[in-house]
């Protein structure tokens, strides 16, 4: 099936050029001129943070996003990218982190979903299906029977699919986003042998990754970026570990507060002993004093918010126990958690935060209810006025506490949850990730009133992939990765390299 | 203030004006053996309903309810037959439905399954036991004249199944409204990881849901084999769709999060009257059930634009 208005692309070139691009989101600049050069042939490595606009690169790209300014070229050419499908005609994949095919299919299927072999009145041509893919398949060197259902592959061979699919027509650039995050180390050196013969192939490789070991095996040139700039650019054999690391997290620290000194000589709240659970965590084991902040950062998908999870008793612990209040647990669900003077924040507003059906009292006393009773009856008054108690100390910008829930902007929906555990009594709260979304301006208001709610006694699990955050207000950091706790720090006694080192491992 | 939200007064103003239409079409609208029987035959309705109410306030249906009604009209008849106690009838009624609410729930939540399937399914299973159990109509012939006044009977001339829905009433309109469980509910069909997150045991509450809902089927299976005075199998077929209907129609949002009881006694009342007015006005049954099927595809349909404009 050949559609009419194709646009025919001279994909012969030497080099994508990114001329100074921009791009803003409200409250965020997530890329400021940013230049590069990505050439034919070769494997650009792009690496950053979370937030240093890496995947907002991607997206433009690919065109889900549009730019602000800049250019992007062939050689001397402009690409007019408008949307996914003039970047697809371009010859720009993305294969994506996560797996996107259908599993009930066959891998030849998957391949060429939108473009099946036909005859003229519409019947698959099976035959071609399959010799096309074994065609295609021998071009790049894979090893794959076309004939097998997806179910049936491993992720790396799920991943080949992925990649096969990308390219197996006018491909000119293929972008790879966190390819090896799933995959055991056996099939990244296949994964490499896949990027080796694409290369061959003449096509240009943009590959992104934060595992640094990875880019010195597979990646001929190295970008670095840091929230939304250009920070470096050097070719593999003229850089090192140390170096790109130091591009990465060289940033300073923008708001410090004043922590006081002897909080872990403070009682002990809670001991958590080597918990595992299905979600990733793996016999992880901490302390937490009263008052405390203790910081937990990760990269995307080391376990922070699994953990927070499992501590919280919304995911099983399959092993280990928990001690509070002199009680200990092995297990347990949110109730007894909340019924221990625990709360939690969700990074997921809207997903897991907000009850939509109900208004602002409503939500806030959800897990309080019990405190408002009268026998079985709850006394709407004492509950309002408690919900007016925290719409005046959070100026909640709402007409009255009937509102409902989803009438008030996100920031006002946020002071909601906030003052859901406020309200009750509380000992310890877990934040997951409470800065994300915020524009800067309300960064440095959350983080002090954390810092004041753990003055008055609050002890916190901050977990967090920002490190200012973490930095600014961490008695002590925990560093996550793959589910496990790589590495213990204090504060004042640690760099951001040391950090983002242990936590890349 | 809650009693009538803008949805309830539509409803009662569509049945203020059902009522003033059939009253003029025909006067023996208003006699009142027409008014028993249009309340008699709603109060079963309305018992079990209100347990409906709650299930899908939380987001869960039961498809079951027709099928157990059946299956507890054979029991009670069969068990108060052969011990000629009304008391054990009713522990054997109420011990059966215990359980089946149980397993409901169980199979809800311990194994994971939509509740549409894991009802359905009991719906298939309840349908072939109670063959297994007897194959025949039970008759009545214990003949204990209590046992036929809870259906038949009356009380300060009020039928009796009335008096018994009107007892019940009250504890699901503030169990609803004005206790946490009500909340609970509602949180649980709307956001079910919110409601998790801020402490509520889902699971407990969707295993009360579908107990609940089950004791009641209990109650009404007891009225309905008074009425008939028989056990008999197939006697509550399609029951489950005219409950689940009428809560719908009354408001309650399939996709949970909302319910109201008023609501849901407002909708049965409705299309209960337009059962009795096609009756009344001589069309042909089968209307019985067409009209009641476009009119939930209105309501449906009408709930969800209102929706749309308020959100």
């Amino acid at each position: 099936m050949v559609s009419g208005k194709k646009i025919v692309v001279d994909i012969n070139f030497k080099e994508l050029k990114i001329e100074s691009v921009s791009k803003s989101f409200p409250g965020v600049q997530a890329l400021d001129n940013v230049s590069m050069k990505i050439s034919a042939g070769k494997v650009h490595a792009l690496m950053g943070e979370n937030g240093a606009g890496k995947s907002t690169l991607i997206k433009i790209l690919a065109g889900a996003y549009s730019k602000d300014t800049g250019n992007i070229l062939f050689d001397e050419n402009k690409l007019n990218i408008r949307n996914p499908n003039d970047s697809l005609n371009y010859g720009i994949k993305v294969v994506y982190q996560e797996i996107s095919l259908i599993s009930e299919f066959s891998v030849a299927e998957n391949i060429f979903l939108d473009n099946f072999p036909t005859n003229s009145l519409g019947v698959m041509n099976w035959n071609k299906l399959y010799k096309d893919t074994e065609e295609l398949f021998n071009r790049v060197g894979f090893n794959l029977n076309p004939k097998s259902k997806i179910a049936d592959l491993s992720i790396s061979q799920q991943q080949m699919v992925e990649i096969a699919r990308a390219v197996f027509k006018n491909a000119s650039v293929v972008i790879m986003d966190e390819p090896t995050s799933s995959l055991t180390p056996n099939e990244i050196e296949k994964l490499f042998t896949v990027i080796k013969n694409l290369k061959q192939n003449n096509i240009a490789i943009l590959y992104v990754t934060h595992k640094i070991d990875e880019i010195f095996k597979i990646a001929d040139e190295v970008t670095v970026l840091r929230d939304g700039q250009h920070i470096s650019n050097k070719l593999i054999s003229e850089t090192n570990e140390e170096l790109i690391i130091k591009d990465m997290v060289g940033r300073t620290v923008n708001a410090t507060f004043e922590r006081p000194k002897d909080i872990l000589n403070a009682k002990t709240v809670m001991k958590v002993n080597k918990i595992s659970s299905k979600n990733k965590i793996k016999n992880v084991s901490f302390d937490l004093h009263e008052g405390e902040i203790l910081g937990f950062f990760g990269l995307m998908g080391a376990g922070r918010t699994e953990l927070a999870k499992a501590v919280f008793g919304y995911d099983k612990i399959t092993d280990g126990q928990i001690e509070v209040n002199n009680n200990i647990y092995k297990s347990f669900n949110t109730s007894t958690m909340v019924n221990n003077g625990i709360g939690y924040i969700t990074e997921d507003r809207k997903g897991e935060g907000i009850v939509k059906d109900m208004n602002l009292r409503e939500n806030m006393s959800l897990p309080s209810l019990k405190i408002f009773e009268d026998l079985f009856i709850i006394n709407q008054k004492k509950e309002k006025k408690a919900a007016d108690e925290y719409i005046k100390k959070f100026s909640v910008k709402t007409p009255s506490s009937e509102r409902l829930i989803t009438l008030l902007s996100g920031g006002n929906q946020q002071k909601v949850l906030v003052s859901r555990w406020l309200i009750r009594e509380l000992k310890i709260i877990i934040l997951d990730e409470p800065t994300r979304g915020v524009d800067i301006g309300a960064k440095t208001e959350v983080l002090s009133l954390i810092n004041d709610l753990a003055k008055q006694g609050l002890s916190v699990l901050l977990m967090t992939s920002e490190m200012n955050d973490l930095l600014s207000l961490s008695d002590r950091i925990l560093v996550m990765a793959d589910g496990k706790i790589s590495k213990e720090f204090y504060r004042g006694k640690v760099t951001q390299e040391e950090i983002f080192k242990a936590s890349v491992n | 203030m809650k009693y009538f939200q803008t949805n309830e007064s539509i409803l009662f103003g569509l049945l203020v004006l059902l009522c003033i239409f059939l009253s003029f079409y025909n006067p023996q609208f208003y006699s009142i053996q027409n008014i028993h029987s249009i309340l008699r035959s709603s109060s079963t309705v309305m018992i079990v309903a209100f347990g409906m109410t709650i299930l899908l306030t939380s987001g869960e249906v039961d498809l079951s309810v027709g099928a157990l009604m059946s299956f507890v009209t054979v029991i009670v008849m069969d068990v108060i037959n052969i011990t000629g106690s009304i008391s054990l009838g009713l522990i054997a009624v109420f011990g059966f439905c215990l359980l089946i609410g149980l397993i409901n729930g169980l199979v809800r939540t311990v194994l994971n399954v939509n509740s549409l399937i894991a009802t359905l399914a009991m719906m298939l299973i309840l349908q072939g036991s109670v063959y297994v159990y007897s194959m025949a109509a039970i008759y009545n012939t214990h003949l204990i004249p209590l046992f036929s006044f809870i259906g038949q009977g009356f009380f300060l001339n009020i039928p009796m199944p009335v008096v018994i829905m009107l007892f019940i009433l009250p504890f699901f309109v503030v169990l609803l409204n004005y206790t946490r469980y009500g909340r609970y509910f509602s949180s649980i069909g709307s956001n079910p990881d919110a409601a998790k997150l801020s402490g509520i045991n889902n699971n407990r509450y969707k295993v009360l849901g579908f107990v609940i809902t089950s004791l009641l089927v209990g109650v009404s299976g007891v009225i309905l084999a008074s009425l008939m005075d028989t056990g008999q199998q197939g006697s509550a077929k399609g029951f489950e769709l005219i409950v689940i209907a009428a809560v719908l129609l009354g408001g309650t949002s399939f996709m949970g999060g909302k319910g109201t009881i008023i609501g849901t006694i407002l909708g049965i009342l409705i299309l209960k009257i337009i059962d009795n007015g096609i009756i009344l006005m001589r069309i042909p049954q089968e209307f019985q059930l067409i009209v009641p099927g476009f009119i939930l595809i209105l309501a449906v349909y009408f709930d969800g634009i209102r929706k749309k404009n308020s959100g």
